[in-house]
């Protein structure tokens, strides 16, 4: 008898093991700037798939290199959060590394949106869930009424602040990148369709070419330093110094971008009133009010290849679960704007996000780095060109050899 | 008298546990390592190619060798003497064993026991513009953002971080001088600076090599401290070897970055096996 009980036991805990999912873990390098939203959907995931994912956090301060130096040991997650820019993706050696998920049904729902980002040679490694990361200037409201749409419009307001005794524009040189912003929103007018960015990707022009946008660009920013536009201590103030000055009213700008939303609302206090009341946001390029977006790292996520088939079919369900009926659920919590077509703007959105998507709407232009490789070192002589140690031509030069170094490694055709 | 007893022939038995632990973490490392600084290496591409001096060459063409080289050289004079000059000084303030001398000690001794990036985001903090120790001043100083003070600063903040270890190998050293040789000394007239600088200071030979070979060759290899503070700013007037093998890493220069390891390598060769040499010599000739 007990042992009829007992094969009756083990004949019904083995039906139980065949019908139940099996767990498998996944692991995930994300950005540890991942707003509360995106962290939810990944718990949804799990509940949803019986998977677990294990967070293994890259500080968005440093993002970069950390990641990079993680996958340089030949370290690879299950699901992978990086940029989506041509350049950010060659550094991955995506043939080689990354899955290919060309014909997935998110493609054919986000637009023309891989034409410019997480594919290379015509194949789509990323799936984009976040809006890109669009650069401005975050302004202050109650200090500066009329925003500047132009760099010359720029040298005036820094001239009327400073009297004013309010430090113009706040740069965060402690954090390092960025002071690239500037230079980079400076060049959106030139790289009108991306003109500018395929002739450097393409050799056709170099950034140090005598009078180049580029080099214009760093003399643009030399000036304003010279000017004494930017706060006193550019050189050690981090990026959430800048957030705090703005928002308090000790500074009236700040070159940023979109994604640095929630560190805008953490320097409030998480009071997206005050925020509202007092920060704006608008495009500026040298000549014309154009805002200059590039794909972000948030919610962009490749799948690289571990050889493990159980784990690689968790992660497709992963993308397919981010990129699936759960995504309007996220773009209605996260009160950001979708990239796919046929999910509804979210509703309830805040004055400054409202004031991201109007300038994005009004001209947009993708940033002139995206496709170029080897740009990774343009905040390192910031930092020079910041400390005198670098006039604006000597850094063009220098960064035009770590791009050749790059694009000869790249194998692009024209190097 | 010279003791001229050979050792006996099973002596360096004792040796082997540390050569088997050199060969393995150190010795092996590099020989399956350097070759990737004449290599191609980049995380743009599988292939891995012999491409000679090619590295070097780029990094010199960017300006970035011969600097980096500078700035770690001058950083690890600069923590070498603070760290030996601060330290002998405590040393001979706290040499006797007494209860507040111990509690002393224990004081110094607490910062080496913090991770060396932790005390340097520590440092960062009090030091900022809008810092503690600007507003104890009185004044307005970026220590870590102003070209003429960041390197000695970050210097300093590495002299306070080990000098409480520094500090006990020199209390070890003074206190195995033989309280006769001293007594000695002051029968025959001699002064504390004269018992100082012809009993003590040779006597403490062999702690003063241990101590200027450990701080010169760690601050060669310097990164963390330097990375917590000023990330090789400004500019690049703190961007010592291992800051720069880091950013290289970070763009998927690995080629390039190898060979800048490979540079540190040879730099902490070049400098600790002549140096100690030459301070064994020095203990041997006193």
């Amino acid at each position: 008898m007990r042992a009829l009980l007992g094969v009756a036991i083990a004949l019904s805990l083995a039906g139980c093991a065949a019908s139940a999912p099996e767990e498998v873990k996944l692991t995930l390098w994300h950005n540890s700037a991942d707003p509360a939203p995106l962290l939810e959907m990944y718990k949804k995931f799990e509940k949803q798939s019986g998977h677990r994912i294990e967070l293994v956090s890259i500080p968005s301060d440093g993002f970069e290199d950390t990641t990079q130096t993680k996958w340089a040991t030949g370290e690879r997650p299950d699901i992978l959060e990086y940029h989506a820019t041509v350049s950010g993706l060659l550094a991955l050696n995506p043939a080689e590394n990354l899955r290919d998920l060309t014909g997935e049904a998110y493609i054919a729902r986000s637009g023309d949106l891989y034409q410019a980002a997480g594919s290379v040679n015509g194949k789509v490694y990323a799936a984009i869930t976040g809006f890109p990361q669009v650069f401005g200037l975050y302004y202050n409201k109650k200090l500066l009424p009329e925003p500047p749409k132009s760099f010359a419009d720029l040298s005036t307001a820094c001239a009327t602040l400073k009297s004013s005794g309010v430090t113009p524009v706040f740069e965060a040189g402690g954090s390092i990148w960025p002071t690239q912003i500037l230079p980079i929103l400076y060049l959106a007018d030139a790289n009108q369709a991306n003109a500018y960015g395929k002739a450097i990707a393409g050799h056709s022009s170099t950034l140090a070419d005598s009078g180049s946008p580029f080099v214009a660009g760093l003399s643009a920013y030399a000036k304003l330093k010279a000017d004494g536009c930017f706060n006193k201590d550019i050189v050690t103030a981090k990026f959430e110094d800048s957030m705090k000055a703005l928002v308090t009213g000790k500074a009236a700008m700040v070159a940023q971008h979109s994604d640095m939303l929630p560190a805008l609302l953490a320097a409030a206090g998480g009071d997206q009133k005050i925020v509202d009341e007092n920060v704006g946001f608008v495009g500026l390029s040298s000549g014309k009010p154009l805002v200059t977006y590039a794909p972000g790292p948030i919610g962009t996520f490749y799948l690289p290849k571990t050889g493990d088939a159980a784990r690689e079919k968790a992660a497709l369900d992963f993308v397919r679960f981010m990129t699936g009926p759960a995504y309007a659920e996220y773009i209605a919590a996260s009160k950001t704007f979708p990239v796919l077509k046929d999910v509804p703007d979210p509703e309830g959105v805040s004055s400054v996000l409202q004031d991201v998507k109007k300038a994005y709407d009004g001209g947009a232009v993708i940033a002139f780095n995206s496709d170029i490789p080897g740009m990774g070192g343009l905040a390192q002589l910031m930092s020079e060109l910041i400390a005198g140690q670098k006039d604006p031509q000597a850094a063009a030069t220098q960064l035009q050899s770590q791009v050749e170094q790059a694009a000869k490694a790249a194998g692009l055709p024209g190097w | 008298m010279r003791n001229n007893r050979a050792a006996p022939p099973w002596a360096h038995r004792w040796a082997l546990p540390a050569m088997v632990l050199v060969t393995v973490f150190f010795v092996a490392p590099f020989l399956l390592n350097v070759r990737f600084a004449f290599s191609s290496w980049t995380s743009f591409r599988a292939e891995i190619t012999w491409n000679g001096l090619e590295n070097f060459g780029t990094l010199i063409d960017q300006d970035l060798l011969a600097n980096a080289v500078t700035v770690t050289v001058l950083y690890a004079v600069l923590c070498m003497a603070i760290q030996n000059t601060v330290s002998l000084s405590l040393a001979l303030a706290l040499q006797r064993t007494s209860r507040i001398n111990t509690i002393f000690r224990s004081a110094f001794f607490l910062p080496t026991l913090i991770s060396p990036l932790a005390a340097g985001y520590i440092w960062r903090g009090l030091l900022a513009p809008d810092g503690a120790v600007n507003s104890f001043l009185g004044i307005e100083w970026a220590w870590l953002g102003e070209p003429s003070t960041a390197l000695l600063v970050v210097a300093f903040i590495d002299a306070w971080k080990w000098s409480g270890l520094i500090t006990l190998v020199y209390i070890a050293g003074l206190n195995s001088i033989p309280r006769s040789l001293l007594e000695s000394a002051t029968v025959d007239g001699a002064g504390p600076w004269t018992r100082f600088r012809r009993v003590v200071f040779p006597m403490l030979a062999p702690a003063l090599t241990f101590n200027v070979a450990v701080t010169l060759v760690g601050a060669l290899s310097a990164y963390d401290v330097i990375a917590a503070t000023t990330g090789g700013g400004p500019g690049d007037h703190t961007r010592a070897l291992n800051v720069v093998m880091r950013q290289q890493w970070g763009q998927g220069f690995f080629g390039s970055a190898s060979a800048l390891g490979f540079t540190v390598t040879l730099l902490v060769i070049a400098t600790a096996v002549p140096l100690v040499w030459w301070l064994r010599r020095r203990e041997v000739a006193g």
